[in-house]
C-alpha cells in the first residue's frame, strides 16, 4: 500500500508539467481559434488564404512531427527554444488551427437574419460578432469543442518524447526501475480523473447555455 | 410636409435577374405606405434596399439611416437574450444609453405592444405574434423616424395575424411614418395613406387606398386584387 501511495505521488508531480502545460494550450489556443474564424469568415481573401493554408498544414501532419520539429527542428535556425516553451507553442499553434475550424462552422452556421437585425438596429461589425453571433455560435460549438479538449488533455503526454516530466513519463520511469505496471495503471487513472473534470466542466457549461431554444 | 425618403431610380440587380427596374418613391413624414403586388415582384428587395441591407446598383436613396427601423419576416429576434434584453440590448451598446434606463424604457414600450409580463422570458417561449410584438418594440426602442415592415405577419400561423397588425394601427394613429410591405389587403386599406403596387421589379401603380381597391387604372393590378380579396 506505501508502495503504491509512494509512487502514485511521484506520478503525481508529473501531474504539475501535464496540467501547467494543458492550461496554456487552452488559455491561448482558443483565443486564436476564435481570432482564426473571424479572419476565416471575413471578407478578406488574403487572410482567408493564410488561414487556409495554416490549417492544411498543421491539420496534414503529425502532432508529434510538429512538436519534434520545434524542438529539435528549429534550433537549425538559430530559434533555441526550452522543453516547456516549445511544447506550449506547439500545442496552442496546433489546437488553434483546430479551433479555428470549430468556430469558423460555429460562426456559420448562425442564420443571416441574425445580421441582418443588427445592422438594421444600427450594430456595427464588432458589437455584431460580440454580443450576438459569438454567444449563439459558442453555444452550438461546445460539444466539438469538448472532445478537443479532452483529447488535448490526453495529447500532452506525447511530451514525455522530449523528455519532459509529466505524467506519462513519471509513470515509465517507475516502469523501468520496478519492472511492473502498477505505474501506468496509476498514469491512466490520472488522466481519466483528468479528462472527467474536463468533461464536467462542459456538462456545466452546456447547461448554462441550455436556457434558450 | 416634409419628405423623409427619397428612392430615384432604384436598380438592383441578382446574377441575370434584374429585381428592381427604376424604382421611385418619395414619402412624407408621418405617411403610412403599404406596398402590395405579386410574389417576386420586388416588394421586399425594395425594402431591404432602403435599409442597406442590399446594395443598389443604380439610382441615388436620400434618407437618414440611423433613423430607420426595420420589422423581419423571420422575426429574428437574438434567441439567446431575453424578450427585455432583446429590446435593450441596441440602447445600450449602440446609443450607450445607461442599463437602468434602458431597461426601463423597454418596460414602457413592452407594455406598449402588451407583453410586459413576458420581459424575462426567452423567444422560444412565447407565441410568433407575440415574438413579431416584441420585435416591433425593439425596433421601437432605437427611436426611429421611419419604421419598415417586410411582410410582417407572413410567417404566422393565422390566428395570430391579428394582434401584430393591431399593433402596427396602432403605431399609425401616433403618426409614426411606415412602409408595410404586405399581403393583408383589408389592413393596408385601412391603415395606408397610399397603396403602392409593384409588379416585376416596377411601381406601376401608387394610389389612395380607396382608388387602388376600387377603381386601380392598371388591368394588371384588378386582376391581382380580384384573386386576393
Amino acid at each position: 500500500m506505501s508502495y503504491i501511495l509512494n509512487i502514485t505521488g511521484f506520478i503525481l508531480k508529473g501531474s504539475i508539467v501535464t496540467l501547467k502545460l494543458y492550461a496554456v494550450a487552452i488559455v491561448f489556443s482558443i483565443p486564436l481559434g476564435i481570432v482564426g474564424a473571424l479572419g476565416k469568415t471575413s471578407n478578406k481573401k488574403w487572410l482567408k488564404n493564410i488561414l487556409e493554408i495554416y490549417i492544411w498544414i498543421i491539420r496534414g501532419t503529425p502532432l508529434l512531427l510538429q512538436l519534434f520539429f520545434v524542438y529539435f527542428g528549429l534550433p537549425v535556425f538559430g530559434i533555441k527554444l526550452g522543453r516547456f516553451q516549445a511544447a506550449a507553442i506547439t500545442f496552442i499553434i496546433n489546437y488553434g488551427a483546430y479551433f479555428t475550424e470549430i468556430f469558423r462552422a460555429g460562426i456559420e452556421s448562425v442564420d443571416k437574419g441574425q445580421y441582418e437585425a443588427a445592422k438594421a438596429l444600427g450594430m456595427n461589425y464588432k458589437q455584431t460578432m460580440r454580443r450576438i453571433i459569438l454567444p449563439q455560435a459558442i453555444k452550438r460549438v461546445l460539444p466539438p469543442t469538448s472532445n478537443e479538449a479532452i483529447t488535448l488533455m490526453k495529447d500532452t503526454a506525447l511530451v514525455a518524447a522530449i523528455s519532459m516530466g509529466d505524467i506519462l513519463r513519471a509513470a515509465k520511469e517507475v516502469l523501468t526501475r520496478d519492472f511492473n505496471v502498477t505505474p501506468f495503471i496509476i498514469a491512466a487513472i490520472i488522466y481519466l480523473l483528468l479528462t472527467s473534470v474536463v468533461v464536467l466542466v462542459f456538462k456545466q457549461l452546456e447547461k448554462k447555455y441550455a436556457i434558450y431554444e | 410636409m416634409m419628405c423623409v425618403i427619397k428612392a430615384e431610380n432604384i436598380t438592383k440587380v441578382f446574377g441575370d435577374l434584374e429585381v428592381l427596374k427604376n424604382v421611385s418613391l418619395e414619402v412624407d413624414r408621418g405617411e403610412v405606405i403599404s406596398i402590395i403586388g405579386p410574389s417576386g415582384s420586388g416588394k421586399s428587395t425594395f425594402l431591404r434596399c432602403l435599409q442597406q441591407l442590399e446594395e443598389i446598383d443604380g439610382g441615388k436613396i436620400k434618407i437618414d439611416d440611423k433613423k430607420l427601423g426595420m420589422i423581419f419576416q423571420n422575426l429574428n429576434l437574438f434567441p439567446h437574450k431575453t424578450v427585455i434584453e432583446n429590446i435593450s440590448e441596441a440602447p445600450i451598446i449602440v446609443n450607450k444609453m445607461n442599463r437602468e434606463k434602458a431597461v426601463k424604457r423597454g418596460e414602457e414600450l413592452l407594455k406598449k405592444v402588451g407583453l410586459l409580463d413576458k420581459k424575462d422570458d426567452y423567444p422560444c417561449d412565447i407565441s410568433g405574434g407575440q415574438k413579431q410584438r416584441v420585435a416591433i418594440a425593439r425596433a421601437l426602442a432605437m427611436e426611429p423616424e421611419i419604421l419598415l415592415f417586410d411582410e410582417p405577419t407572413s410567417a404566422l400561423d393565422p390566428e395570430l395575424v391579428g394582434e401584430v397588425l393591431s399593433v402596427i394601427k396602432e403605431l399609425a394613429k401616433d403618426h409614426m411614418t411606415m412602409i408595410i410591405v404586405t399581403h393583408e389587403m383589408a389592413f393596408a386599406r385601412e391603415v395606408s395613406d397610399y397603396i403602392v403596387f409593384m409588379d416585376e421589379g416596377k411601381i406601376i401603380e401608387k394610389a389612395i387606398p380607396n382608388k387602388m381597391f376600387t377603381n386601380p387604372d392598371h388591368p394588371r393590378i384588378k386582376v391581382f386584387l380580384d384573386k386576393m380579396l
